[in-house]
Formats: structure tokens, C-alpha cells, sequence
């Protein structure tokens, strides 16, 4: 209920002893309580929280434990829940609260980690006034930051926060001023959140997923070729821990989504590698996915778990119970043989060779016809064959075609999409977020036919062998019957709606725009 | 945003410790907590340190011209905020009827504030009046100390027909016995009789202590002082009952 409660910061072993007795020879201050606090600081592996403007802490004072999730800005607290038991680590873990509304949309399925712990001491002393009524609070902490490994980063000398009492604000702008005039101490502005994530070595926001290069159209197209590629080797290595872990299924898709945008770059970036290259590391590239692929199939269908069970009506939602227990199980054993694949040799020495080759420079590459060109011409060209191709296979598309054509034609539209990712930042941002939009529409339809009959494929598979494991109820097979029937009605509408949005894909307006950007090679000017 | 009225026709029954030492207790579960002092004599507000003062007087207050949100002081106590009374309250009745709608006017003040507080505790001045209509239509609860004795009794009786007459429906009356001391006979008799006839009533009961008294010299709630004492643990079955019933 407070209002703003200033901040003062002070370095120096014995500033804080100074700060008070100078306050206490001034004001009439009572030694209210002396508390040790401990306080571990959250948020996602992709900062979600700090992207969203907040932070998280967990508070131990006393025998009390509260999440209280605050603002980046002026670190002012914003909602507040207690909890008793381990620390959430999903939002769904959460105390039912405003809290977990709020964090819920932030988080999505992502975990919470700890970034720092920041522990110490700290002193609240009353202010009275001639009827010996408080007026206001005034807190003096110290304490060391800690790294999630435990290693100390750095000491908090002394901070001396001001908490108003309300309706007595005046004696808060006293003391603060005499802070400020007689102390010469300065108010803090920026976040106390900020300086401690530094005072740990931590960057905030420094893994994303998203690709978000700086390229120029005068860049050497082998350059910007290794850039992404090591961009994406940096992303599939930071997510090897997390996967391993099994920190939350998002480390395992991210690192797959690196994966396969590797092994598109490599394949559809031409002439910048040599062949021999091309072909030694695309069976091992793409050995990663295999490894990886039955783990997250399990965390898709545990994922999509809920939907599935709430697309049944009420009374046979409990038959899908042995069906999670199936997926639980296999999802462990899947990911156990995926972690000592990890850990293997082979793993370990494809991603070394790659990033060697990837900082190394190459003699070989210097015959190639593209290494020396500006990527503004190899770029354009490149995205516009794989666009005519989309095009040419879409428009071949009748109704009586078969779905693998809709799953080719899917697997062109990922390359076009991944070429215009990594080389967006050639292209104007006004003129590229259309050409994405139109793509996506399209993807998105197509994506959701292939994966629904993967689906329905897939659960017919668990169904054999769940009868292979032991004996499944047969209500339980009539269950995943009724899902299967669900998946292929939901795939017969994505079929249907496939001609229609093939053609908003292809219309005039749409081919224009890409020959305009891609074919006749309208780059960002040279600033 | 839940409010709660203590009331009673009668004064003197331990009706302003009562509200502070509940709200009290509130604010140390955690939950946001406003006492609202609406009786001139501002007891409560005595309790709690602040001065009986209303920044730019209370019929502005009523008149609206004045959100209660800058009214509102802090007191000693985390969590725990106080709308203060003064002086002028006794003429609380007139300003109220100078308003549309006199008998809803708390309610309106208090509606912007739920957002800032779970519980709102209104300490009610005694005896029937416009003031404590607007409070039976303010509140979720009516808690009500009662004194054992015959004339308690009657005066429960009395806000039960008045209640009934003007068709105040929809607040949860939870009288409960106040000041009891447990050498007197015929308190005990009173009291097997009224529960008997008054399934409502609570079965906490705040004794009569010199604790409570105290409250007068440390300006403070029982709890703060006093905590390993009956007239607190007392205080506490009581706001457990309550948070209980209002479930």
C-alpha cells in the first residue's frame, strides 16, 4: 500500500553505521525488528519475465515465503502471493492468484530458473512523531549476491530504502532530502535488479530463439553464411544443458528448431561451403534430429495432453488415463536414451568438428562462385528459385492430389521461410513482415495438416503398443479411437481449406511483392 | 473487497477493540486492511496514534468533492490503514440525508477502494440512525458483542425487528458474547439461553480483562502488547470464526 519508496545505495564497509547514527541524531528513530533475508531472484531461460518488464523473487524472511513479482523500472512490488512447499517452478504450480494469472500469460509452458540469490541482513527502524506514532520506515540492508551455483558475486554494501506511511508523506520528503542535502547521498533511478544481475556476470536477454541478425546487403555471403551458422551452433549448444535436464520441453524444441534451420542453411545456401563439406556434415546434422525426435514427440502429445482429453465428452475422459501413464513412462525412457546419445562421442565430436570448420577459414571456399559476393545478390536469388519453386508445386495441387504432395510443398515453404529469416536484415522491415505474414498463413495451414495426421498416425501406434507393454482397458483404445477419429476430421478441414489459402499465397498482389523483393533485389539502401 | 460491521444499539460493549484488534489480525494474515472510524467519539482512532482529523472536513467527504483514497493514514501496523473519525461525525446523519439515495452512501465511498483492500472494518457509532442503516447496507457481515444480560438481549432483538421491517437482507448477522466474566452466574445463564434461542451467535467469547483496557495506554492492539494472554487468544478464536462464516 506504500507509495514510492526511495532507494539510496552506499559503498564502503562502515557507510551504513554512519548513515545511522547521522539519522538517528537527526529524527526520532526505534529499532523496529532485525531480520536475515534471503531472496532468489527467477526468471525463464529466455528472460520472458525481464522481456515483459518484470522480475520475480522468492522472499524467506522470518518463516515466511512469498513470490512477489515486481517491476523493472523502479523495482516497485506489483503482485504478491505466499506459498508453502517447494518452489513453482511452472505457472501452473503457482497458489491460485492474481500472480499466477498474470505470470501464466508471461511464462507459457517455460520454467522458472534462478538467476541469483541475494542474501543478507536487514534493519527496520520506526520514525515517530511527538505522539509516538509512526511516520514513516526506514529500512538498512546489506548482503551478498550469489550465482545459481552458489559462487559469491559481489557485496551489497549498505542500501536505505524509505517506506512512507500513508497519509504522512511529508516526513519521507524530510529525511530524504537530509539524505540527499546533509549526506550528499544521490536516489537511486535505475533497478537494484539491473546492478545485481551484472554484479554476477549475467546479461539480461542474452538467449533468444528468435533469429535476429544485423546484416548489410554489401556483406560477403560466405561471412554472413558462417554467422548464422555459428549463431545457430551457439543456440543448439545453450540448449544442451536444459535439455539435458529436462528443465522444461522448450531447451529440447529449440535446440531441434536450431538444428534444422543448420541443416536448411547449409543445403540451401549455395556455393559458399565446399560440397565435400556440404555432404561430410548434413548425414551428421541431421543424425541430431533423429536422436532428438522420439523425446519431443512425447512432450508434443503430453503437451497437447489436456486438449485431447477435453475434445471427449465428459464420460470418457477417464479412459485416457492409461494413455498419459503410457506417455509419462515412454517419455522418461526416451529421454534417458537421448541424454546418453548426447553424451556420446559422436554427439559431442560433430558439434566441435562444426564449429571448427565454422571459425576456420576455409582454402577451398575461395573457388566457390559465391563466397566473394555481396550477399544482397546471392540472397535474393536463392530466396526467389525457392519461391518459384512453392509456387510451381502449389499451383500443381488439385484436390485429388495426394498428402504428400501438401507435405513436399510444406517442406519447400520451411526453406523459403528459414532463407527469408536469416536475411531479413537486408530488406527493409516494412517490406519483409508481409512477406513473412503471407508465408505463415500458409505454413500454418499446411503445418496443421501434416502434423494432425502424424498425430492420428502416432496413436494408433501407442495403441499397439501399449497392448504389446500389457493389457490396455478396451475402453481406453475406444478413447484414443474417438482422438484418432477427432485428429483426421480436423485434418480433413485443413485439407479443404488448403486451396483457399494457397491462393491468397499466390495472388497478384503477394507475387509482386516477392519478384519485387526478391527477384529485382530491393535491398536497404546504404545508410 | 469484504466489509464488516461492528455494531451494537448499545455502546460501551467493546465494540471499537473489537474492530481494532480484528483488523489486527487481519492485517498480520497478510491481508490488506482498512479500519474505517465512523464514530465521533474515534476511539479507534485514539488506538491507533493517528489524530482525529479529516483533511478538508467530512461533509465535503460525504459530498463526494473528496475521495476517500486521500483520506486514508497509515498506522503503526503493516498492512493495517485507517480512515480516521472526527468531531464532526455526530452530525454524520444530516450530511448523509442531504445526499440522493441517503441509505447507500458508505457503500458508494468505499467502492473505489476495493481494488486497494481485502477487508474493510467499520468501527459504528451506537443506536439507530441513518448512519447505521447505510452500514447494514455496506456490510457482507454484522459482528455484534454482546454483553450477557437481559438488556442485550433486548437490544439484539430490537435490530433484528428493525432489520426485518426495513428489509435489509443479505448481510450475515454474527452476534457474539463481549465483556464476559466468568464469575458472574447469571451471565452464564443468559448466555446458554440466548445461544440456545440464537443459533447465529458465535461461539467465541472475549472476556472482560484488564488487557484490553490496557489498549488505552499503549494505544495499541492487544495483540501487540499483550500477545500470551487470554483476551488475545480470545481475539483470535473470534476472527478465526469470522473468517470461517464468511466463507
Amino acid at each position: 500500500m506504500s507509495t514510492n519508496a526511495p532507494e539510496f545505495r552506499l559503498s564502503g564497509a562502515h557507510a551504513l553505521a554512519g548513515i545511522e547514527s547521522a539519522l538517528k541524531s537527526e529524527f526520532r528513530l526505534e529499532e523496529e525488528s532485525e531480520t536475515r533475508f534471503d531472496h532468489v531472484y527467477y526468471d525463464s531461460f529466455d528472460w520472458r519475465l525481464y522481456q515483459a518488464g518484470a522480475y520475480l523473487r522468492r522472499e524467506f524472511e522470518k518463516d515466511r515465503r512469498h513470490l512477489i513479482m515486481s517491476g523493472l523500472g523502479d523495482d516497485s512490488p506489483k503482485e504478491s502471493v505466499a506459498f508453502t512447499g517447494d518452489m513453482p517452478r511452472f505457472y501452473w504450480d503457482f497458489p491460485e492468484s492474481v500472480l499466477k494469472e498474470n505470470i501464466s500469460d508471461i511464462l507459457d509452458i517455460r520454467a522458472l530458473l534462478p538467476l541469483f540469490e541475494l542474501r543478507g541482513v536487514s534493519r527496520s527502524f520506526r520514525m515517530l512523531d511527538d505522539a509516538r506514532k509512526t511516520v514513516l520506515r526506514v529500512q538498512l540492508k546489506q548482503g551478498s549476491t550469489y550465482d545459481a551455483q552458489g559462487r559469491m558475486g559481489t557485496h551489497v554494501d549498505g542500501i536505505v530504502r524509505l517506506v512512507p506511511v500513508r497519509g504522512y508523506e511529508k516526513f519521507l520528503r524530510k529525511v530524504s532530502r537530509f539524505l540527499t542535502a546533509e549526506m550528499e547521498l544521490v536516489a537511486v533511478t535505475g533497478s537494484l535488479f539491473d546492478e545485481l544481475l551484472a554484479s554476477i556476470g549475467k546479461v539480461p536477454s542474452d538467449y533468444s530463439s528468435k533469429l535476429d541478425f544485423w546484416f548489410t546487403p554489401d556483406m560477403y555471403s560466405e561471412a554472413v553464411a558462417r554467422h548464422i551458422h555459428l549463431h545457430l551452433l551457439d543456440t543448439i549448444e545453450s540448449n544442451i544443458p536444459g535439455t539435458r535436464d529436462d528443465l522444461d520441453s522448450e531447451f529440447l524444441h529449440d535446440l531441434r528448431v536450431a538444428v534444422r534451420r543448420t541443416r536448411s542453411a547449409l543445403t540451401q545456401i549455395k556455393g559458399v561451403f565446399p560440397e565435400d563439406v556440404v555432404e561430410r556434415f548434413k548425414p551428421r546434422l541431421g543424425w541430431l534430429g533423429q536422436i532428438t525426435g522420439p523425446t519431443r514427440d512425447m512432450h508434443v502429445y503430453l503437451l497437447a495432453f489436456e486438449e485431447y482429453r477435453d475434445s471427449l465428452p465428459e464420460r470418457y475422459r477417464r479412459d485416457l488415463d492409461p494413455l498419459h501413464r503410457f506417455l509419462l513412462v515412454h517419455q522418461r525412457t526416451e529421454h534417458e536414451k537421448m541424454v546418453k546419445q548426447m553424451e556420446s562421442e559422436e554427439f559431442l565430436q560433430t558439434l566441435a568438428d562444426w564449429r571448427s570448420y565454422l571459425v576456420s577459414p576455409d582454402p577451398g571456399a575461395s573457388a566457390l562462385p559465391n563466397t566473394r559476393s555481396a550477399v544482397s545478390e546471392t540472397a535474393g536469388k536463392r530466396i526467389y528459385k525457392i519461391y518459384s519453386r512453392v509456387l510451381d508445386e502449389g499451383l500443381a495441387i488439385t484436390d485429388e492430389s495426394p498428402p504428400e504432395s501438401l507435405h513436399e510443398l510444406r517442406k519447400n515453404c520451411k526453406k523459403l521461410r528459414y532463407l527469408i529469416e536469416f536475411y531479413r536484415s537486408i530488406y527493409p522491415e516494412k517490406d519483409v513482415k508481409p512477406a513473412i505474414r503471407a508465408l505463415k498463413i500458409l505454413l500454418d495451414n499446411l503445418g496443421l495438416f501434416q502434423d494432425l495426421e502424424v498425430q492420428a498416425l502416432k496413436l494408433q501406434e501407442f495403441a499397439h503398443q501399449m497392448g504389446k507393454e500389457g493389457e490396455v482397458p478396451p475402453d481406453t483404445l475406444l478413447a484414443m479411437g474417438m482422438l484418432v477419429d477427432g485428429l483426421m476430421k480436423r485434418q480433413h478441414q485443413a485439407r479443404h481449406r488448403f486451396g483457399q489459402r494457397f491462393a491468397l499465397f499466390a495472388d497478384k498482389e503477394n507475387r509482386d511483392h516477392f519478384k519485387r523483393m526478391f527477384s529485382q533485389g530491393k535491398v536497404k539502401q546504404a545508410a | 473487497m469484504r466489509i464488516i460491521g461492528v455494531y451494537n444499539i448499545k455502546g460501551g460493549v467493546g465494540k471499537t477493540a473489537t474492530a481494532v484488534n480484528l483488523a489486527f489480525l487481519s492485517a498480520q494474515e497478510g491481508h490488506r486492511t482498512l479500519i474505517w472510524d465512523l464514530d465521533p467519539q474515534a476511539a479507534a482512532t485514539f488506538y491507533l496514534r493517528v489524530k482525529p482529523k479529516i483533511k478538508g472536513g467530512s461533509r465535503k467527504m460525504f459530498r463526494g468533492k473528496r475521495e476517500l483514497d486521500g483520506l486514508i493514514k497509515g498506522t503503526d501496523f503493516e498492512n493495517l490503514d485507517l480512515l480516521p473519525a472526527e468531531f464532526s461525525y455526530r452530525n454524520m446523519d444530516l450530511m448523509l440525508s442531504e445526499r440522493k439515495k441517503p441509505a447507500r452512501q458508505l457503500l458508494r465511498l468505499l467502492r473505489p477502494l476495493s481494488e486497494q483492500f481485502d477487508n474493510v472494518i467499520l468501527d459504528c457509532p451506537p443506536n439507530i440512525s441513518l448512519v447505521s442503516e447505510n452500514i447494514f447496507r455496506a456490510a457482507d457481515a454484522l459482528l455484534i458483542p454482546t454483553i450477557p444480560g437481559t438488556l442485550s438481549i433486548r437490544a439484539y432483538h430490537q435490530l433484528l425487528d428493525y432489520l426485518r421491517e426495513n428489509k435489509v437482507r443479505g448481510v450475515d448477522l454474527m452476534p457474539f458474547f463481549s465483556m464476559v466474566d466468568r464469575d458472574k452466574h447469571l451471565q452464564a445463564e443468559v448466555m446458554q439461553d440466548m445461544t440456545a434461542s440464537n443459533p447465529e451467535m458465535l461461539s467465541a467469547r472475549i472476556p472482560y480483562d484488564g488487557d484490553v483496557e490496557k489498549m488505552g495506554i499503549h494505544r495499541a492492539p492487544v495483540g501487540e502488547f499483550a500477545p500470551q494472554t487470554n483476551a488475545w487468544e480470545a481475539y483470535r478464536a473470534l476472527w478465526a470464526e469470522v473468517v470461517q462464516r464468511l466463507k
